[in-house]
């Protein structure tokens, strides 16, 4: 039985006329860590809040279907219970800022204080999750004082800190620049490989494509492919939908209809791209 | 963005290692006796020799200084005169200037009433130069009061800056598309007209996303919380808080005893 099971997800918020999940079927393993990506309203985030448990106990709106997380069902479940096992960081640092706490030491120990983490393992725990994500110098600043990716960095960490067993994160690195999306790809990936189960709604391809375990294109509120991050990054349904794709993948995708790109599978990352196009049987070479 | 936005200045002192209650209620003390005690010069001598005393038993002499040179005596100073010149009590004029006079009276009066502010206005000063805000909150929940109703306290003092900066920012945004934002008063009420919509509506946005942030992170949780820092509350704080609570119904006894 998979970690995270969605069955015939169908979710309308109170104010919008159709649904904005259509049903939604997922399955995804524990220690799996899965790239979610589509349009914009394409109904990622709902999907993080379905997820996480705010879908629907804290947005209200129909639901029908069933959500499972480890076992047990979020219809049956409490969202304080929930959070427990599930984290959520979502998109604006800014609005994630606890808004209690002078530090970024206090704001990312304010999770632990809430759910009764006696006070020295607090600190090793945060100190831990700290030098995980490198903001360990970080830790004295006022939260406020940071920078966007700074923010989302600690927005992250206050998150990790709670060792949830499923990571949802909705565009976490969307003010990062190359060095600090590379980073939280690097920790995140570590996090699957040490069984946390991780959900991920990002744009950046090349990073999925070398990172993650498995895309779903989610469109319209509904999954338009599946598969391994190759197969449905360089799919040609994407571009036709008004999917963000690698211009490494348009560029081989150009070349295969001028017979430069001779390879069966078109490429992602630069460094495919690359070698596609300069390794022997194949390439630009005539 | 402002870096610090609380008074607290961390220091190895006695005050700091006072329970954030036991403070508060020396604060109260502090108060009570300036304005009830029947003696004149109660009120002066807790502003010259006890407050400054105070403020250097918690090592913040300098800056409590500071504030009040620049914050508290101009302001008691205007207070003083106010209440010196417009107060109508008194026969014996001791100063004249022009249609404005001061009598003995009123002049004791004025003289001992800014003492009285000085003294509110002082012992806060140094109680939120050594105390913690997050401390003082987290104290004040685990003596019972309700969580939700702390956070909308210290999150109030903490936001309100940033959304000053916001409404900044916002203003100049409307002014780079040719809103008028200076000149007479009612173009300047009607340039706020625009400013309302972004301001509220982000606010309520922002309100959604952070119930949502801070729900994620146990915020409801049914677990009895922890705090980071410990917060210290030791025999002599239940000493020195019976003394404080005697000297406060000391005071009250007093002045209704003596009237
Ligand atoms: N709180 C809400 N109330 C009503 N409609 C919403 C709410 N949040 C999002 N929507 C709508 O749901 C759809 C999907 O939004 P969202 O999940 O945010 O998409 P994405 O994250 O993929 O951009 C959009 O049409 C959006 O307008
Ligand atoms: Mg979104």
């Amino acid at each position: 039985m998979a970690f995270v099971n969605f069955q015939n997800v169908t979710y309308k918020y109170p104010l919008t006329k159709t649904p904005v999940l259509k049903n939604i079927n997922l399955q995804v393993n524990e220690g799996e860590f899965i790239a979610v990506m589509g349009p914009n309203g394409a109904g990622k985030s709902t999907l993080c809040y379905a997820l996480a448990g705010f879908v629907p106990h804290f947005f209200k709106g129909e639901i029908s279907g069933e959500i499972e997380v480890d076992g047990k069902k979020s219809s049956e479940s409490t969202l304080d219970e929930w959070v427990l096992n599930v984290g959520l960081a979502f998109q604006n640092p800014f609005n994630q800022i606890s808004g209690a706490k002078y530090t970024v030491f206090e704001e990312i120990a304010f999770g632990l204080e809430n759910i009764g983490v006696p006070r020295n393992e607090m600190k090793d725990r945060v100190d831990e999750a700290m030098a995980l994500t490198g903001i360990r110098d970080l830790a004295d600043r006022s939260p406020y004082s940071l920078s966007g990716g700074q923010q989302q960095r600690v927005a992250l960490t206050s998150i990790l800190v709670m060792r949830p067993r499923l990571l949802v994160l909705d565009e976490p690195t969307s003010q990062m620049d190359p060095i600090g999306t590379r980073e939280v790809f690097g920790v995140v990936r570590k996090m699957a490989e040490e069984g946390m189960t991780v959900v991920m709604v990002e744009h950046k391809v090349e990073w999925i494509a070398h990172f993650a375990d498995r895309v779903i294109a989610l469109n319209e509120g509904q999954v338009l492919m599946e598969g391994k991050p190759n197969e449905v990054l360089t799919a040609d349904l994407l571009p036709e939908k008004g999917f963000g794709i690698s211009r490494y993948t348009s560029v081989a995708r150009q070349a295969q209809q001028q017979g430069l790109w001779k390879q069966k599978q078109l490429p992602v990352t630069l460094f495919e791209a690359a070698e596609g196009f300069t390794s022997k049987g194949g390439g630009g070479s005539n | 963005m402002p870096e610090r936005l609380s008074f607290h200045i961390k220091r190895d002192s006695a005050l700091h290692h006072l329970n954030p209650l036991t403070k508060l209620l020396l604060v109260l003390t502090l108060i009570l006796t300036a304005f009830l005690a029947p003696f004149y010069w109660t009120p002066h001598i807790l502003a010259v020799l006890f407050i400054p005393l105070l403020s250097m038993l918690g090592k913040v002499g300098r800056e409590y200084f500071s504030t009040a040179i620049r914050l508290i005596l101009p302001a008691a100073t205007f207070l003083f005169a106010m209440q010196a010149f417009f107060q109508p009590v008194g026969e014996e004029i001791i100063f004249e200037f022009y249609f404005l006079d001061i009598t003995r009276e009123s002049f004791l009066f004025a003289f001992s009433n800014a003492m009285r502010i000085v003294v509110m206005v002082s012992a806060f000063t140094i109680f939120l130069l050594t105390t913690h805000p997050s401390e003082l909150m987290s104290d004040l929940t685990r003596r019972g009061l309700p969580g939700q109703f702390a956070y909308v306290i210290i999150s109030t003092l903490q936001i309100l800056p940033q959304m000053q900066a916001k409404a900044q920012t916002i203003i100049s945004a409307q002014r780079s598309r040719g809103l008028e934002t200076e000149g007479g008063f009612f173009k300047r009420a009607g340039a706020l007209v625009p400013l309302i919509g972004p301001l509220v509506f982000g606010s309520l946005v922002e309100v959604e996303e952070r119930a949502i942030a801070i729900e994620a992170r146990g915020f409801t949780s049914k677990h009895v919380k922890t705090s980071l820092h410990e917060i210290p509350d030791t025999s002599t704080d239940k000493l020195l808080r019976w003394f404080l609570t005697a000297l406060i119904l000391a005071s009250i006894g007093l002045r209704i005893w003596l009237s």
